[in-house]
């Protein structure tokens, strides 16, 4: 698994066409060693399929340490950016357009818009935090009490 | 003609008994896979997840405070701090036997769960500074209130250690007995591919938030998915040639509803937590604030366990344990143990590496 790795890592490193053939080889090797061993046997038993599971684990293990390896470069971080670069200049202006209708579109039926029951929300929501505030308040100055009270308490003992 | 025929098939070779009776095993094997495939195309039943009983304390917006039910034979109750988006909190209580919180509460653990809740577009304003310095300070006093107990051990796992380190390294004055913190990244400087990828450089978080408003479930899928392409792969070849079997179907079945249930970022939450920790680290440099005041991890004092997963790569091992050289306590441990972000919690391997030096650390200073 390593061997087929790194052939395919070097060739990728130095700039040449990749070869596939260099990644398969050694796993094909190994499987095809495997598949003569259990052709002389005669008897098939069914630890082919346990090897056959095991050929497939060490496939994707290979293949999710290159892919790693492939995706920890710089090179593929900024191929990205630019992705997502080109996505968002793609998608400001379609929401924008999309938004705009169809506010323009609930306004004409008479129906509140997307924005104006955010807003709703958003109000709920702070009304919400100043009620939990009051109540913060109110908790503080009981604790006070208690405490003034239990220090009278013992002030008159 | 016959005769021909009949001497040119080659003669079969004899079977031990013991290779007849493997491959008997093999072919029931494969009858109860088709069995059971046909059963989940055909009448997927809904896994039931969240098992232990739980009753809920108290709510403040989208956020619940939930107290599991338990013996409470431990004198210090445990807050347990999870993610806020990313993914549901019921992967800590996945299902009987399977579950994280079901552990600590047999342990005789007095367990609150922060459940961040679902947010939506009208919360897009919620900044990661509001999560730390007023829900989750509420949540606490009330799971402190709700207990009766004079100090609280803080559980801080992915996402939520970092939020909660930031929120009891700005409030020295919180009655805080423990501190763990599990797969949690803490020096953004060595968080791997995520790192790389929302490098300032190659990603601009205020034109993504301007953009979206929030981050939708689906990106945020896309980006876990994109960090492991390989993942779905192995699931699936796992899932086949466990088959057979009832129980990991079933437990297949609750990890796949979970692992496939994404969701979505307010978008000030998200400026916040790319450009502080991701992009600038400032937490581990000393430069963060919240609510106006410093963020010192050096003011957290009592015992700290960090836990890493050797094969994490959302918060690899090398980011969590910076936790360690920047507490001030005495007793402090660092672990490092085999698997994965997920299955450092959730998973038969959480249940026999995790689950006991957690509760067994926890309960030995509880």
């Amino acid at each position: 698994m390593d061997e087929g790795t790194q052939a395919w890592l070097k060739m990728a490193g130095q700039g040449q066409p990749v070869d596939p053939q260099a990644f398969w080889r050694p796993f094909m090797d190994q499987g095809m060693q495997a598949w003569s061993k259990v052709m002389t046997q005669g008897t098939v038993s069914p630890d082919l399929m346990t090897q056959w599971k095991q050929f497939l684990d060490q496939w994707i293990a290979a293949w999710s340490k290159v892919l790693e390896q492939a995706m920890g470069t710089e090179n593929f971080a900024q191929a990205m950016g630019k992705q997502l670069e080109g996505f968002l200049s793609v998608a400001a202006p379609v929401k924008k357009a999309a938004e705009q209708q169809v506010e323009a579109g609930l306004a004409t039926l008479g129906l509140p818009s997307r924005s104006q029951v955010l807003g709703l929300a958003k109000q709920i929501a702070g009304l919400e935090e100043k009620i939990e505030g009051v109540e913060d308040r109110i908790d503080a100055v009981l604790a006070r009490l208690d405490t003034a009270a239990a220090a009278s308490k013992k002030e008159r003992e | 003609m016959k005769d021909e025929l009949f001497t040119m098939t080659p003669e079969l070779p004899a079977m031990s008994p013991e290779l007849v009776a493997r491959w008997q095993e093999e072919m029931r094997r494969n009858a109860l896979r088709m069995k059971h495939f046909s059963e989940m195309v055909m009448s997927p039943k809904e896994p039931e997840v969240g098992p232990t009983p739980r009753e809920q304390i108290y709510r403040t917006g989208k956020s619940r405070l939930w107290r599991y039910t338990s013996k409470r034979t431990v004198r210090t109750p445990l807050l347990f701090v999870p993610n806020l988006g990313i993914s549901r909190p019921y992967i800590f209580d996945l299902m009987h036997k399977g579950s994280f919180i079901e552990h600590m509460t047999e342990q005789g653990f007095d367990f609150y769960l922060v459940d961040w809740g679902v947010f939506g577009a009208e919360d897009n304003d919620l900044t990661l500074e509001h999560a730390v310095t007023r829900i989750l300070p509420r949540l606490a006093r009330k799971a402190l209130e709700s207990s009766g107990a004079s100090e609280m051990s803080v559980l801080g796992y992915c996402m939520g250690a970092p939020l909660s380190v930031s929120w009891l390294g700005s409030t020295p004055e919180f009655p805080l007995k423990n501190y763990v913190d599990m797969a949690g990244p803490i020096d953004f400087s060595k968080v791997g591919l995520f790192g790389l990828w929302l490098d300032p450089r190659y990603f601009d978080v205020d034109r993504f938030v301007d953009t979206l408003g929030a981050i939708p479930a689906d990106m945020v899928k896309m980006g876990f998915k994109l960090l492991k392409p390989t993942m779905d792969l192995s699931t699936n070849l796992n899932l086949w040639w466990n088959l057979w079997n009832a129980d990991y179907v079933s437990g297949f079945n609750a990890l796949n509803q979970w692992a496939n249930e994404y969701l979505p970022f307010p978008g000030e939450f998200f400026r916040q937590w790319v450009k502080d920790y991701y992009q600038q680290n400032r937490m581990i440099k000393g430069e963060l604030t919240m609510g106006g005041k410093p963020v010192r991890l050096e003011s957290i004092r009592c015992p700290v366990l960090a836990v890493g997963a050797k094969e994490d790569n959302i918060a690899p091992p090398g980011c969590v344990r910076p936790l360690i050289q920047a507490v001030a306590s005495t007793d402090k441990e660092y672990i490092e143990l085999p698997g994965g972000h997920i299955s450092l919690i959730a998973g038969r391997g959480a249940s026999l590496h995790c689950w006991p030096k957690v509760s067994s650390w926890l309960a030995a200073r509880s």
